[in-house]
């Protein structure tokens, strides 16, 4: 290296530190102290903790309920990811053309974003009530959205859908403005159409994004954790059908006070997220398109 | 650039300056601090308490700062502080966590302090708040409150109905034929009778466990007799009541306290913590408060000794064991814990005192509700402390959950569900008990 180089690299590192500091502050030592406590009977107080090698992951992994929450919130991944990537998308690519009003639709859409989550989980906890809520009374049913076992997860889904559309068209959005224009007025001249245009320019060129988002998202989805908690009652007969694998965590650690079974829940999430985030990794060179 | 230069320069100054204009001014009294941090989680309480407070801060020179966290994080914040020994300096102990902080030495030893005041004689208090604020002999806080349990009823739905009001003679009994009346006349209206959900514990169906005999929590904190024929008799007449009574789904999702104050819901039980809720209702010139029913056990028509219980339970005023000053700490507690305190704490409608006998003032607190059924139950209940254990809330939650009440709660009409999760209730407390 030389001097200037040198210099360089150490200004560089100097305005990267306040980050690299709070990564390993905030997220590496937490993450550490997760796995470390994962394997301890923990202490009130973080204090007492006596070691107990795997006992905790033997309970977890033996325990119906784990394997239940852990396909909870793949069921709740399910529904939020594709739903809230595929409507975001066919938003977007509407609200990228010139048509009147066009900012007043962007804000409309981006609107659930900048509500407090549990503002919109109460909002939609009494849309849903089955007995007095706007839903059941617009429709003249009696459906028990959240308190039926058997549809009260798709119920949770479709708010979680409705959150995020508007942060994901923004994303695609982005993406659209980064395709030229020429792509399109060529394939006008050729004669192709808009559905036709869409499928062999939009999808294809807008792979990095959607790509981008549909990671981020199965990661943001398998950690839910607040519309359960906010929407559904303790005692709400569809819980153990619908409570995420965080929601479990949120049990044990902090209202059972019982920390390292807690810590082991989610490290077992961890690595689960992992697995997928590799996987997806691998897919990312044959599924994405690079120009 | 150069006004941006000029303008930090400046804000660094400003900084500066607060930071030592804004060091503590060295209190007037005797103490060390100037100022003393209480944490509470009931904002009804906070106005009469500051009250209270600000009348010591005259003679002490100390402010008080009371911040209300909601009850959820308050104990998130607290857990958090005690790990962290960042604690407020006085602070509210409930029975749920007091056993976990007492064992851990966070809170302040408060023997020598009461054993040097004159203010204070511990017999003069609930001795199931007393008891339970101590641990290995040692008292950690003092008594700050007691609460009771009522019937609470809407005249209007009975009147509309045509039924009679709720005595203090109603039986369960009683209260399910009411209940049956309502129900099946406010149909069309979608009017129900009573309502009570699995988390109604302590202000519901705990009661009518004790009435018949049973206990939920027997008095050494060891086992359960809610297994037990008496448990399994009493919670067989929940199932009757609940027959008639909103179905569970509705409860869990609407809630027990926003049925009864949409008007439909005649009936539930409530704690004297929630008077104001209800006393600023929208239609609080309906709602009137009765004693809990009681089971007529030898069957004479009257209630005796025995036959009629309402659950108690109280907070402690506690102070942190690393406290800048526990003398001052200290003082504050014993001020918000004497006799004129208590007695102005129910006055102010705060809540009914920690003291023995001088809570008849609270009676008086809500203009145009009459709410001695709480005081009342005093002398013609008998009272059980709110039952806990060391980890209570592991075996509460799973009380109220599928697997506990929770199934024969969504399906009344079946005897033999409710029996079973007396049973199940049984195991879930035994297997709590025996891991804590």
């Amino acid at each position: 290296m030389t001097p200037t180089q040198k210099s360089e690299a150490k200004w560089g590192l100097l305005f990267v530190a306040p980050t690299i500091i709070g990564l390993l502050v905030l997220n590496l030592y937490p993450i550490a102290n997760t796995i470390y406590q994962s394997f301890f009977k923990t202490g009130d107080f973080g204090k007492g903790n006596i070691f107990i090698g795997l006992a905790n992951y033997q309970k977890v992994l033996s325990s119906q309920e784990t394997w239940q929450a852990l396909w909870n919130t793949v069921k709740y991944a399910l529904i939020e990811v594709p739903f809230g990537v595929v409507i975001a998308l066919l938003l977007a690519v509407l609200l990228n053309k010139k048509i009147g009003g066009r900012s007043v639709y962007r804000t409309i859409f981006f609107l659930p974003m900048v509500c407090a989550p549990a503002a919109v989980a109460m909002v939609w906890k009494w849309l849903y009530n089955t007995q007095f809520g706007l839903l059941n009374n617009v429709l003249h049913t009696k459906v028990a959205w959240i308190s039926d076992p058997k549809i009260a997860w798709i119920s949770i889904g479709i708010i979680g859908v409705w959150s995020i559309i508007g942060y994901n068209m923004v994303l695609f959005i982005g993406g659209l403005q980064e395709i030229p224009g020429d792509y399109y007025e060529a394939a006008d001249i050729d004669g192709a159409s808009g559905v036709r245009q869409f499928f062999s320019i939009t999808v294809p060129l807008l792979s990095p994004t959607t790509f981008f988002i549909v990671q981020t998202r199965i990661i943001g989805a398998l950690t839910i954790f607040d519309l359960m908690f906010m929407v559904m009652d303790k005692t709400n007969v569809a819980l153990p059908k619908v409570q995420s694998i965080v929601y479990l965590f949120y049990q044990y650690a902090f209202t059972n006070g019982n920390k390292g079974y807690g810590a082991t829940l989610v490290v077992i999430l961890l690595l689960f997220i992992m697995l997928l985030t590799w996987i997806l990794q691998r897919a990312e060179k044959k599924i994405v398109y690079h120009n | 650039m150069r006004a941006k230069r000029l303008f930090s320069a400046a804000l660094a100054c400003g900084l500066a300056a607060g930071l030592t204009l804004g060091s503590p001014v060295s209190a007037a009294a005797e103490y060390s601090v100037s100022e003393l941090q209480v944490n509470i989680w009931d904002n009804n309480q906070r106005e009469g308490l500051q009250q209270i407070a600000d009348a010591w801060t005259e003679t002490s020179g100390v402010k008080v700062n009371i911040n209300v966290v909601d009850w959820d994080n308050y104990w998130t914040l607290l857990e958090a502080g005690a790990s962290g020994g960042q604690m407020p300096d006085v602070f509210w102990m409930h029975s749920n966590t007091a056993q976990m902080y007492m064992e851990n030495d966070l809170l302040l030893n408060l023997d020598d302090y009461i054993a040097a005041d004159d203010a204070i004689d511990l017999s003069n208090y609930y001795q199931g708040i007393v008891d339970l604020y101590n641990s290995g002999g040692v008292q950690y806080a003092l008594p700050k409150d007691h609460d009771t349990i009522a019937l609470l009823y809407n005249k209007a739905l009975f009147d509309k109905y045509g039924v009679e009001y709720p005595t203090d003679d109603w039986t369960w009994e009683d209260v399910q034929a009411a209940a049956a009346a309502i129900t099946e006349a406010g149909a069309s209206d979608g009017v129900y009778g009573y309502a009570i959900n699995t988390s109604n514990n302590q202000d519901g169906w705990y009661n009518i466990i004790y009435d018949y005999g049973a206990q939920v929590i027997t008095d050494d904190h060891k086992g359960t007799t809610i297994g037990s024929e008496e448990g399994k008799a009493a919670m067989e007449m929940m199932r009757q009541i609940l027959e008639v009574a909103a179905p569970q789904i509705t409860v869990a999702e609407t809630g027990t306290d926003s049925l009864f104050m949409s008007g439909l819901a005649a009936m539930i039980t409530q704690g004297s913590w929630m008077i104001n809720t209800f006393y600023k209702g929208e239609h609080s010139a309906d709602y009137a408060w009765a004693m809990l029913p009681y089971h007529d056990a030898n069957g004479n028509g009257t209630c005796d000794e025995g036959e009629r219980y309402s659950a108690y339970n109280g907070l402690g005023w506690a102070a942190s064991y690393n406290t800048a000053d526990p003398d001052a700490a200290y003082s504050l507690i014993s001020y918000f814990c004497n006799e004129e305190n208590q007695k102005k704490q129910a006055e102010l409608g705060v809540t009914m005192a920690g003291m023995i006998g001088v809570s008849e003032e609270f009676a008086n607190a809500f203009p145009g509700m009459d709410v001695s059924a709480f005081t009342r139950a005093e002398e013609e209940a008998s009272l059980f402390f709110r039952p806990y254990t060391r980890n209570t809330t592991i075996w509460e939650d799973a009380l109220q959950q599928a697997g506990g009440f929770l199934d024969p709660w969504q399906d009344p009409s079946d005897p033999a569900k409710m029996a079973a999760a007396c049973d199940n209730a049984q195991q879930i407390i035994e297997n709590a008990i025996a891991n804590e």
